[in-house]
């Protein structure tokens, strides 16, 4: 997958390359260190760098990508949302109750409830000006306590091969489906958040909400709007993820909601708000399936060591990142 | 000043993901006895099915990469002697290389695991199931490229021989009814029983509880007054025990689902001013060490083993079948019982 399908913002528009070149790697670090994470691993790893192994890598980080792309629009406008690990959830076990029924509605409908629990979140936090992390907080209880009640606390398998299962495990052109969906998500957030005045307001919000209201902008609509997006996202990524499973698992999706958050962090986006790309979320992904598929590569990690190791990537990711950027904020 | 807490509160929290990435995470079984540096070699009850005969690629067992994808972080005993086991066979028979992974209780990173060890064309996987339900991608993509699947501790939808080639384990449901004779034997069938259950939705946990709950309608004087999850955690069912005893202080028989749960009852027991072993009969599963010393100084009254030591059977199992040997598609490992007559000799077989 390109990372360039999903730019968000022009470059500075500098006469000297050179310059305009450092302009670039401040404002795109986390793709810079993917360059380098692609580079490394590629020499010293003899599989990293095939068809199949790349694919796994990018369609292992799907359906976490269709959540990271919500929680951009959240984190840009200073936001926060964790509750969409548990929507993953719940969305999967929608969909694995409802494919019987009918396929289309088990595609429909996940996205459709997620999205309206994310429009309530949305209310809660614009309107009653309550702390994103508290509402999204309960959100995250409660959403999952739903979905293992519905699933009766067990997984729901998706006996026989319905076009619904195509939707997790078909390609198109070759792709993973999934995968064609993420890369959809990713355009059209990236285009939302840099070309259109949505975008705008979000960054506007983000770096300060008093004075996006002094310029009367459409403050609580917009953000709304993103974590009804949020929610939607996520829902629908369980569905795919229950079309992927054949079955819909009430603990799918558990501490997603921080790898999302991570990712965001990863790929340059401000937490405070007010900063950020898509495409540094996109590299933010893309980095941490890689970190995984890396620790499975080399096949010799303990469990705890792993966490170790994710623990140190991360945290070099993060300061390398915010040393390219530096001069930027 | 409130966003630099927000931002250590996030950054702090990317870090626990990335490293963690299962909060609550320790569902399990529990089993006992075999592999790891201990004795207690597991023992095969019953080899049943068709024999699954399969024609195996020309290669020796200390040419193979052999791919091992864990379910869970080896947070509990049983977990932490299942990787010790497969790993310390795997350095014994001196195999070209185990590739070991671990889905931390994830579903969709189970599947990507084995998708990982695909694509780097290990010759065998031994995987010990997450989940019932859910495995098929993985399965298929192996199937899809030859790459022979062995099931250990749970079983998985999907045919023996088809989609994988034979499934080595406990019979959990076995235990769940074994679980409810001893308990009746110890109070003369007439009981008000709590139950603290596994992990919601793990095969163990179900069938563990459908076994119990069959047998226990044989002896109509024993009820099941309350049956909570404990999450195959100590603390937790520790917490459901405290909470249990103050609102049936009736209650004079436990079945835990697992070790870990029996010893974290025990406490709440205790605390409430109880006698386990006396007052309060209890019986668990797995064989743990420190649940089969409970069995000696008192607290619990019997453990039904469950044996997490699958390294020697699953690679003579994948042994067979690189020589072309017929493999049974249900291999069930013998599970011992532990009652104060032998937990003190047996106490070097545990966990």
């Amino acid at each position: 997958m390109s990372t360039g399908s999903a730019d968000t913002e022009g470059l500075g528009g500098s006469p000297a390359w050179r310059e305009r070149l450092f302009t670039t790697l401040q404002r795109r670090g986390a793709i810079v260190v993917l360059i380098l994470v692609v580079a490394v691993s590629a020499v010293v790893f003899d599989n990293f760098l095939t068809e199949q192994n790349l694919e796994n890598i990018v369609l292992q980080g799907a359906f976490l990508g269709l959540i990271v792309v919500g929680m951009t629009f959240v984190i840009i406008s200073g936001g926060i949302d964790l509750s969409v690990g548990s929507m993953v959830g719940l969305g999967g076990i929608l969909a694995a109750l409802t494919v019987q029924v009918s396929w289309p509605l088990a595609l429909i409908l996940p996205p459709l409830v997620c999205g309206l629990i994310g429009f309530g979140n949305g209310l809660l936090i614009a309107r009653a000006k309550m702390a994103p992390f508290i509402v999204t907080l309960a959100g995250l209880l409660g959403i999952r306590g739903l979905a293992l009640a519905l699933a009766n606390e067990k997984p729901i398998g998706i006996g026989g091969s319905s076009p619904f299962d195509w939707f997790g495990q078909g390609q198109i052109l070759g792709i993973s489906v999934p995968v064609f969906f993420v890369i959809i998500a990713f355009a059209v957030g990236g285009l939302v958040l840099a070309r259109t005045s949505y975008g705008r307001i979000i960054f506007a919000i983000g770096g300060s909400e008093e004075s996006a209201r002094l310029m009367g902008l459409p403050v609580d609509r917009t953000k709304v709007i993103a974590y009804t997006t949020s929610g939607a996202l996520a829902g629908f990524a369980g569905a795919l993820l229950a079309a992927r499973l054949s079955a819909g698992d009430p603990n799918a999706g558990l501490a997603w909601e921080l790898d999302a958050i991570s990712a965001v962090v990863v790929g340059g986006t401000l937490l405070t708000g007010g900063a950020g790309t898509m495409s540094g979320s996109l590299a933010g992904v893309l980095l941490l399936s890689i970190l995984q598929n890396l620790i499975n590569q080399l096949g010799t990690l303990g469990s705890y060591a792993q966490q170790v190791v994710s623990g140190f990537f991360l945290i070099i990711v993060v300061v390398v990142q915010a040393y390219l950027s530096r001069k930027e904020r | 000043m409130a966003k630099s807490i927000k931002v250590h509160i996030v950054l702090l929290a990317a870090l626990v993901v990335l490293a963690a990435c299962s909060p609550p995470g320790a569902k399990t079984e529990g089993q006992g006895s075999g592999g790891g540096g201990k004795k207690a070699q597991q023992d095969i009850a019953q080899a049943t099915g068709d024999v699954c005969k399969v024609k195996p690629p020309d290669l020796k067992l200390q040419d193979a990469v052999v791919g091992f994808s864990q379910s869970e972080k080896e947070v509990n005993p049983f977990r932490i002697a299942e990787t010790e086991s497969i790993r310390s066979e795997a350095k014994k028979r001196n195999i070209e290389k185990l590739v070991y992974t671990n889905a931390n209780s994830q579903a969709s990173k189970q599947i990507s695991d084995i998708r990982d060890m695909i694509a780097q064309d290990v010759d065998a996987i031994i995987v010990a199931p997450l989940l019932e339900e859910g495995m098929d991608p993985a399965l298929n993509a192996a199937n899809e490229a030859g790459i022979p699947v062995f099931l250990i501790d749970r079983e998985t939808a999907g045919k023996p021989c088809e989609d994988y080639i034979t499934f080595m384990g406990s019979n959990f449901y076995k235990q769940g009814k074994q679980a409810a004779d001893l308990l009746a034997d110890f109070t003369n069938e007439n009981a008000q029983v709590a139950v603290l259950e596994g992990t919601p939705g793990a095969s163990v946990t179900i069938d563990r509880t459908e076994g119990f709950e069959q047998q226990l309608e044989e002896y109509p004087d024993m009820e099941i007054v309350a049956s909570q999850t404990g999450e195959f955690l100590r603390t937790k069912g520790q917490t459901v025990m405290e909470q249990l005893i103050q609102s049936n202080p009736d209650i004079d028989a436990v079945y835990a689902e697992n070790d870990e749960m029996a010893l974290g009852a025990i406490q709440a027991l205790k605390d409430a001013g109880k006698d386990p072993g006396q007052d309060v009969k209890v019986v668990s599963i797995d064989g743990t060490e420190q649940a089969v010393q409970a069995i000696i100084t008192g607290d619990i009254n019997a453990v039904i083993e469950t044996n997490p030591r699958f390294g020697p059977l699953a690679f003579d199992t994948i042994e067979d079948y690189l020589a072309g040997k017929p493999i049974p598609q249900k291999i069930i490992v013998q599970d011992d019982i532990y009652t104060k007559k032998n937990a003190q000799e047996k106490l070097d077989e545990t966990y």
